[in-house]
Parts: structure tokens; C-alpha cells; sequence
């Protein structure tokens, strides 16, 4: 085969995040070389942004800003935020969108307290019942989408609105509060803390290992991303795509009805509108943690990462300026920089999704020669 | 540059004589660098009035680059000069008069297949409109009407090409190309319109391009087979890694010149269809069944049967919707609509299976179309490579074993032969080709008893087909069953000891050995034995 002229086995390496232990051996320039492209501004851009955000609010409000009680709050107040982003990411992976979550964790939360205040079970008990109930909803979820083939992104919405109902149902539209919600047992889940660092961002370092490990160093993961992909060609090759999505979904509602109990243990109440705020947030984290470390590819300490650098911006905005329209127009402008800057390379929804031109002739493509 | 000009002599590199004597289209050094890739260098490419020019070359030539430059789609580097019938055009630009003269029908046809050929026709040139801004129907069905017709295909106008036969919907884009267009001083550019088409409907293309070129215009053809070179075309020009060899009167070629032209110094083993041995088993013959099918109804099949003899090469072929497509997807349990039917692979058990739980028995499918069913775009190499074989790199706490895939990646890598810049590259940036291998090496390392390959070669340059033959036969050769669903005839006649062809759902005919010919293949498919 000489028709074809060799190309260049140098050609890719640095700018390929995905594939540097490929292209190189052990010798120091080629560690040189995976050292540049792992801190390249390419692969975890997110991080240069937030350090830039440090130093930015550490000018304006240098009196509040830079101290250990910010570094907690951070941590602290972005832990369930954090839990409700990693629960959509293992969907996102198979291209399915869940946006029950936010549902889910309402209804763990007032269910919790529902079943320790009004009907004084104990916590272990009422924990046990939330969660079932949102192992149900995963499961529904699964059956609207895997079974009766509905769009995710339409289906869970609409279950959402179910869920909304039951919720409403169970709590007549008001909190539930409670002296058992502030007791010993229950609230110590969210509040315990060693040197000012909650339980919770313990759970988040969890939940972020383990759809860590799942999504990148199992064949579970791996047949993840190729349905979402592409799903015909996954399937083709034996892979299970719609037990798969099925299973992301019954995740995806017990991590964010987890969140929901670790809420209603850090404010001490079950909110029928606890989850609401945390849907946009859950969707911005995730897709600027597509454009890091695993460029093209929802993962886990990306979003991570994301979550941090979202927060760290909302705390300083909201120490520097107070301004209560600040939070939106922070996360909204982060998701859309991302966005551009990965050019459209993230998997949308086939509903949002414009046809690609062709998936086998990626036109920016620079070495690709037909 | 060893580009051989002979051939251009006579067409006027002298612009501004007579109308005749001037190319409608002339690009002269043409360049083109992708990162540290050149993909096109100093090509020249010239076009006369009432003239096919078949542009020909592997995968990875620059063929696509070529044609995308002429679109405005990529832009080429400063210094190359092009002119549409002598007046000169600026290449980075698609302006009025290069927009009314050349007109593109791309590989994909570019048609939406959820609108009717009227709705299509409009996205191109617009809706006929009433003074409240509603669309005119009847005015804007009869222009499309008026213009499909010409080509005689019994087009309907109104239904969803999703239901048009695939010849049809190449004719509606070749009519959407041609809406408005200056024909007589223009160029028509076809890129592979063929690589859907089955045999008998390429035929009937062939003379749509003939009319064209008939009345004057220039066509510029891009093909990768040769036989639609020597059927279609009044000269071609060759280019490999991104560089002109020669233009040619097609008269003076004979495939084997043009072979060596196209692969250079790998000439000699360019391959000749041969006629099959013939030895190779049916069973009961010589071979035990390696798989035996009864009964299948899947889509449009009406009860298939048939042996599989091992070591066998059995061709499935007929025209689009006769149903031919449906039987490798049915037998690896991939077809996604109803099926009935039985199969089983004997030396495993004795059991028939249902046609509906035949996914179970795990034979490996080469889907047709690669980009869609084949291969994960967003993948590397190894990622593809091993996707069904994730099972087997299971290490501690279903963890993936890295060193153990990488190993094996690299064994199919060298056993195949692909050709790539390591294997965590994405699957994209290789050839056509080369993706194929990669697609083909994951059947093989799952050591099937039985393969199943639909459209082996679509889309993959002439050495590369060659040595996707030779895999094939090899494996074969060590006692693999394997089935070739093909619409290439080349496929069939270069590869297959035995064929059957499908008609109307049924099996209508079955050619073995040295009888399995062009003629009787495509007699047997459009039923005129």
C-alpha cells in the first residue's frame, strides 16, 4: 500500500486529549509532551477561568473575598448542586436527558419529612421509603423512555410534572418542618463537619468517583458513550442500549433523590420547591464539564470542576456586589462561552439536534482525506 | 510533478479562441494544506464543452478536497487560477455567475427525506407565492413535475422521497442541481452518485449524465470504480496523495493501464475479477453447513432458506427493495422490525433458533453503512476496535483491563494492516478504508464460525478492496462461513463461490462457480433471464 501518503505520526498528539498514552512511550519528552496537553487551557480551561475568578473577586472585595470562611462556603453550599450535576451526567453519556431530577429531589426531600415528622417513623425508615420512591420514579422514567420509546427530553419532563403533583398532594404546597428534621440522627447526614468541611462534599467526592471509574474504566462506561454516540452502531456490536439508558435513568433519580435527603437534612425542612433551582444549574455544570478534561465526553470530575467554578463566581458576585439577578446571568453566560467554545462538539438532544454532515467526514477535520 | 499532459493538447489552454475550443472549466494550480497535512498540491483540472471528466483516485487523494474547493466549501491557497468558460472566478468566493454554472450533486445527495420532491426542489429555489404569501401548490407541482420529467422515472411529486426508490431521489437532486442553471456554459459535478445505486438503476443514471452532457455542458465525475469510468466517460484525470498524475482520453486506457495510474507501483496486484474456483463447498458437497437458515420473513422476504457451507463464500444479492438487504441484518438478529424465521449453526447444537432470538447466537455483522451503523464517530481506533469484545478485557471489579485491549489492539492493527497514526486516534481521520479494516478486525477477533458482511467495499478505495478481498478469502480459506450481501457486482464476481439472488422477496436464482457473470447476475436480479 504506497497509493496512500503516510501521514504524519506527529500530527495529533498535543491537541488530542483522548489519546496521549497512544501516541506515546515513556521517554521524558513524550511525558514533556501528556504534561502540556493535560494542563492545556484546551483540556481544563475551566480551571484558568476559575483561577482567573479568584484573583478577579480577591481584587473587589479583597476584605471578604480571599478568606477560609468563602473557601467553606463554596465547598459547602455547591455539595448538593454537585450531587444533582453528577446525577445527570451518566444519562447524558447515552444521550438521554433526565430533567426529573429536579423533581426527584423534591420528592425525597418533603417525603423524608414527611414520613419523620407527620408520621414519626425514624430517619433510617423515612430514608429508606424516599429513596423507593425514587428508585419508582427511575424506573418509570426508564419504562416513558426505553419502553414506550418517548424522546427523554420530553418524557422526563412530563414526568416531572407528575411528581410535581404527588409532591403537592403530600405537602399542600408549604414546607414541612419539624423538630425530628433538626434532631441528632437526621440532621447530622448534611451537617456534620470536620474543620468547617460538611458530610455532604464527602458524598460529592463519592458520587464523582465512582461515575468516574464507571464511565471510564469499566465496559459499562464504555458502552455508554457509544450509545450515545451512536446508537445504531452500538447496538450492532451486541451492546444493550436501551437496558443501558434505562439503567442511567434509575441513577440518575437515586443520586438526585439522594440530594434530596441530604437537602432536607441541611436546611431542616422538606420544600416542595427544593429541587427547582438546582435543574439549571445540574444541566450548566454538566455540559461546561463536557468541554473539560474529557473533551466531547460528559464526565465526572469535569463537572466537578464546573460546579466549583460556578460557584466560586455566584459567592464572589454575591459578596462583591449583592445584586440579586447576578446568579442567572453568571451561569448563563458560563454555559454559552462553554458551548461556543467546544464549537457544538456536545451531544444534544435529537429534538435540539441539527443533522450532522456527516458523522464519518468531520469537515474540520484536518487530516481526513477521502 | 510527473503529470502527463498529452492528453490536453488539443483543448485550448489558450483561452479567448473559439467558444469550442475553450474548457468550460479550467482550475490550475490548485493547492491545499490541512495542519501538516497537504492534501492538494498544484493540481490542474481542465473541462470541455459536452464533455464527462471522471476524476479518479484512492481514498485519501484529495478527490473530496477538490470538489469541496470547487463548492466554496474549503478555501484554496492563494495562487491557483480558475476560470468558468474563460472568464476568470475568484475560488474563496460563490458568486452569482459561478453559483448559476456549477452545480454539485453531492455523494449524500443533500435532500431532505422527510419532504416530497416539490418541498426539496423549493428549498433551493423558493416557493411560488400568492400576494397573501401563501404557497402556490398546483404552480409550484407543476414546475417539479416539469422538470423530473424529462428523466422519466414516474417520479410522484408529492410523496416523501423517504418512500422514492434511491435512483429516484438521485434524479431529484440531479434536478434540484440543475434548477436555474446555465447548462450550456456550465459544469455539473457528480460525487459518487452511484455508491447506493444497484446495478440495474446505475444504467439508467449513466443515460440521465449522457443527456447532459449531450446538450453541451461539462460534467465532472467522481468516481472510485473504474468499470463507471470506462462505461461513462470521455476522459479522466488521476490523482493521488493530493497530486495530478495524468488526464487521459479514456479510449486510449485499458483497465489495466488505468489501474496502474491509479495505484502507482502496486499495479500488478490491482485486482482482476477471477472466476471463482468453484471447489468450495455446498453443503452436502464437499463442506459441512456452517449455518442453516429456513423460512426467514423479515421485511420483505417471503421465506428464505439456504446453507452455509464452511469455508463457503456465499453472495446475497438483488435490486434495492427486493429484499436481499434484509437477510444479513435478520441472521445476526439486528433487524429492528418483526421476523420469523429459523436458524442454527449445527457444530454448536443441533437446536434451531428463532429468527427473533438470532442475535443470541453472536455472529458478527459488517453493517452497510459505515458512518451510521459501523463505526462510532466520536471513537478512537481502539475504542472501535474493541467495543464487542469488552467482555474479554474484564479485569478486577469489571474494571477494563488498558494494557490487555491495548495488546489486542495492536495485534488486529498489524494483522489487518491499518493504517493509522496510533490507536487512540479518532476513527475519522482514517480512510474509508481503513475504517472498514478496523470494523472487519472486531468480527474476526470474536473467531466467528460464521461472518457476515453487507457492502464490504463501499466507499473503499481499489488496494484497499484488494486486501479486504485476500482478508476474506483467508478467512475463508481456514474454514470461516462467510456471506457477502453486496449490490457490487464486483463484490460478487471477484469474491463468491456461490450467489443468490433475491427478487421480490424469494430467492429466484442461484449461480455458482464459473457461471456467476455479470450478465447472469444482473438477468437474474431484474428477472429478464
Amino acid at each position: 500500500m504506497t497509493s496512500t501518503p503516510t501521514r504524519p505520526a506527529e500530527h495529533r498528539p498535543v491537541t488530542d486529549p483522548d489519546a496521549p498514552a497512544v501516541y506515546t512511550a515513556g521517554t521524558p519528552v513524550a511525558l514533556g509532551r501528556r504534561a502540556a496537553a493535560a494542563l492545556s487551557f484546551r483540556n481544563i480551561g475551566a480551571v484558568y477561568v476559575w483561577l482567573l475568578i479568584v484573583v478577579i473577586f480577591s481584587v473587589w472585595a479583597p476584605e471578604t473575598f480571599p478568606t477560609a470562611t468563602t473557601v467553606k462556603q463554596v465547598l459547602n453550599g455547591n455539595a448538593v448542586a454537585g450531587l444533582v450535576a453528577l446525577s445527570v451526567v451518566a444519562p447524558l453519556a447515552a444521550r438521554v436527558f433526565d430533567l426529573s431530577v429536579a423533581f426527584t429531589m423534591s420528592l425525597t426531600s418533603v417525603l423524608t419529612a414527611h414520613f419523620l415528622v407527620n408520621a414519626g417513623l425514624g430517619s433510617g425508615t423515612a430514608i429508606t421509603l424516599a429513596m423507593t420512591a425514587a428508585l419508582l420514579v427511575g424506573v418509570i422514567n426508564g419504562i416513558v423512555v426505553v419502553v414506550l420509546r418517548v424522546d427523554s427530553f420530553i418524557a422526563t419532563l412530563a414526568t416531572g410534572a407528575l411528581i410535581q403533583s404527588l409532591i403537592t398532594m403530600v405537602t399542600n404546597d408549604s414546607s414541612i418542618t419539624g423538630l425530628q428534621l433538626l434532631a441528632k440522627p437526621f440532621a447530622s447526614i448534611a451537617q456534620l463537619d470536620a474543620g468547617g468541611i460538611t458530610l455532604p462534599v464527602l458524598y460529592l467526592l463519592l458520587a464523582a468517583t465512582a461515575i468516574w471509574f464507571l464511565l471510564e474504566h469499566t465496559a459499562t462506561g464504555r458502552r455508554l458513550y457509544a450509545t450515545g454516540f451512536n446508537e445504531n452502531a452500538a447496538r450492532l456490536q451486541g451492546v444493550r442500549t436501551g437496558r443501558l439508558r434505562f439503567m442511567t435513568l434509575v441513577t440518575s433519580a437515586l443520586l438526585s433523590g439522594f440530594a434530596g435527603v441530604v437537602f432536607a437534612s441541611s436546611v431542616g425542612s422538606g420544600s416542595p420547591t427544593a429541587g427547582t433551582p438546582y435543574l439549571l444549574s445540574a444541566y450548566a455544570a454538566a455540559f461546561v464539564g463536557a468541554t473539560q478534561l474529557r473533551a466531547g465526553r460528559f464526565n465526572a470530575w469535569g463537572t466537578v470542576i464546573a460546579v466549583l467554578l460556578l460557584g466560586t463566581g455566584i459567592t464572589g458576585l454575591g459578596l462583591a456586589t449583592s445584586a440579586p439577578w447576578a446568579t442567572s446571568l453568571f451561569t448563563g453566560s458560563v454555559l454559552i462561552v462553554a458551548l461556543v467554545l467546544t464549537g457544538g462538539r456536545i451531544a444534544l438532544p435529537a429534538v435540539l439536534r441539527r443533522r450532522k454532515p456527516s458523522p464519518a467526514e468531520p469537515v474540520a477535520s484536518p487530516d481526513k482525506k477521502v | 510533478m510527473h503529470a502527463d499532459t498529452s492528453a490536453q493538447t488539443s483543448h485550448g489552454r489558450h483561452a479567448g479562441t473559439a467558444e469550442a475550443d475553450r474548457p468550460v472549466l479550467r482550475v490550475e494550480g490548485l493547492s491545499k494544506r490541512f495542519g501538516g497535512t497537504q492534501a492538494l498540491k498544484d493540481v490542474d483540472l481542465e473541462i470541455a464543452h459536452g464533455e464527462i471528466h471522471a476524476l479518479i483516485g484512492p481514498n485519501g487523494s484529495g478527490k473530496s478536497t477538490l470538489i469541496k474547493i470547487l463548492a466554496g466549501y474549503h478555501h484554496a491557497e492563494p495562487g491557483a487560477v480558475a476560470e468558468l468558460d474563460g472568464e476568470p472566478f475568484d475560488l474563496g468566493h460563490v458568486t452569482g455567475s459561478r453559483h448559476d454554472r456549477l452545480r454539485f450533486v453531492h455523494q449524500e445527495l443533500g435532500l431532505v427525506e422527510e419532504l416530497s420532491a416539490t418541498d426539496n426542489l423549493a428549498l433551493s429555489r423558493g416557493f411560488a407565492r400568492t400576494a397573501f404569501g401563501n404557497i402556490r401548490w398546483p404552480e409550484m407541482e407543476r414546475r417539479t413535475t416539469a422538470l423530473v420529467e424529462r428523466f422519466g422515472l414516474g417520479i410522484d411529486v408529492r410523496r416523501p422521497l423517504a418512500t422514492a426508490t434511491p435512483v429516484q431521489r438521485a434524479v431529484v437532486a440531479i434536478a434540484a442541481a440543475l434548477q436555474g442553471w446555465e447548462g450550456r456554459r456550465g459544469v455539473l459535478v457528480l460525487d459518487e452518485p452511484t455508491a447506493v445505486l444497484p446495478p440495474g438503476e446505475v444504467a439508467r443514471l449513466f443515460q440521465i449524465v449522457r443527456e447532459i452532457r449531450d446538450a453541451g455542458a461539462g460534467v465532472l465525475y467522481v468516481s472510485h470504480r473504474m468499470d463507471e469510468i470506462f462505461a461513462l466517460a470521455d476522459r479522466v484525470t488521476v490523482i493521488r496523495g493530493g497530486r495530478r498524475i495524468a488526464t487521459r482520453l479514456v479510449s486510449e486506457l485499458t483497465p489495466r493501464s488505468l489501474a496502474e495510474l491509479m495505484a502507482g507501483q502496486e499495479a500488478e496486484t490491482a485486482h482482476r475479477p477471477q472466476p471463482p474456483s468453484g471447489a468450495v463447498g455446498r453443503v452436502g458437497e464437499t463442506g459441512e453447513a456452517a449455518l442453516e437458515v429456513r423460512d426467514l420473513w423479515v421485511g420483505p422476504l417471503r421465506g428464505v432458506g439456504f446453507d452455509l457451507a464452511r469455508g463457503e463464500r456465499l453472495g446475497i444479492t438483488g435490486l434495492v427493495g427486493s429484499g436481499h438487504e434484509a437477510v444479513p441484518y435478520a441472521v445476526c438478529g439486528a433487524w429492528t422490525g418483526p421476523v420469523r424465521g429459523r436458524v442454527r449453526i449445527p457444530e454448536r447444537s443441533p437446536r434451531w433458533v428463532d429468527a427473533r432470538d438470532a442475535g443470541g447466537l453472536g455472529i458478527p455483522l459488517v453493517p452497510a453503512d459505515r458512518a451510521t451503523e459501523g463505526v462510532v464517530g466520536d471513537f478512537s481506533v481502539a475504542e472501535n476496535m474493541t467495543l464487542p469484545l469488552l467482555d474479554r478485557l474484564r479485569a478486577r471489579l469489571g474494571r477494563l483491563h488498558r494494557g490487555r485491549e491495548g495488546a489486542l489492539v495492536e495485534e488486529w492493527i498489524r494483522r489487518v494492516e491499518v493504517r493509522t497514526a496510533g490507536r487512540g486516534a479518532p476513527i475519522t481521520t482514517l480512510s474509508g478504508g481503513n475504517q472498514q479494516k478496523v470494523v472487519m478486525a472486531r468480527c474476526l477477533a470474536q473467531q466467528p464460525p460464521v461472518l457476515v458482511l453487507c457492502e464490504p467495499t463501499a466507499g473503499v478505495d481499489v488496494a484497499t478492496r484488494q486486501q479486504l478481498y485476500e482478508l476474506i478469502e483467508r478467512q475463508a480459506g481456514d474454514g470461516m462461513g462467510v456471506i457477502v450481501s453486496s449490490s457490487d457486482t464486483e463484490d460478487l464476481l471477484t469474491l463468491c463461490t456461490r450467489v443468490l439472488v433475491v427478487r421480490d422477496g424469494r430467492i429466484v436464482r442461484e449461480i455458482s462457480g464459473r457461471d456467476i457473470t455479470e450478465p447472469a447476475l444482473v438477468h437474474a436480479m431484474e428477472g429478464t433471464e
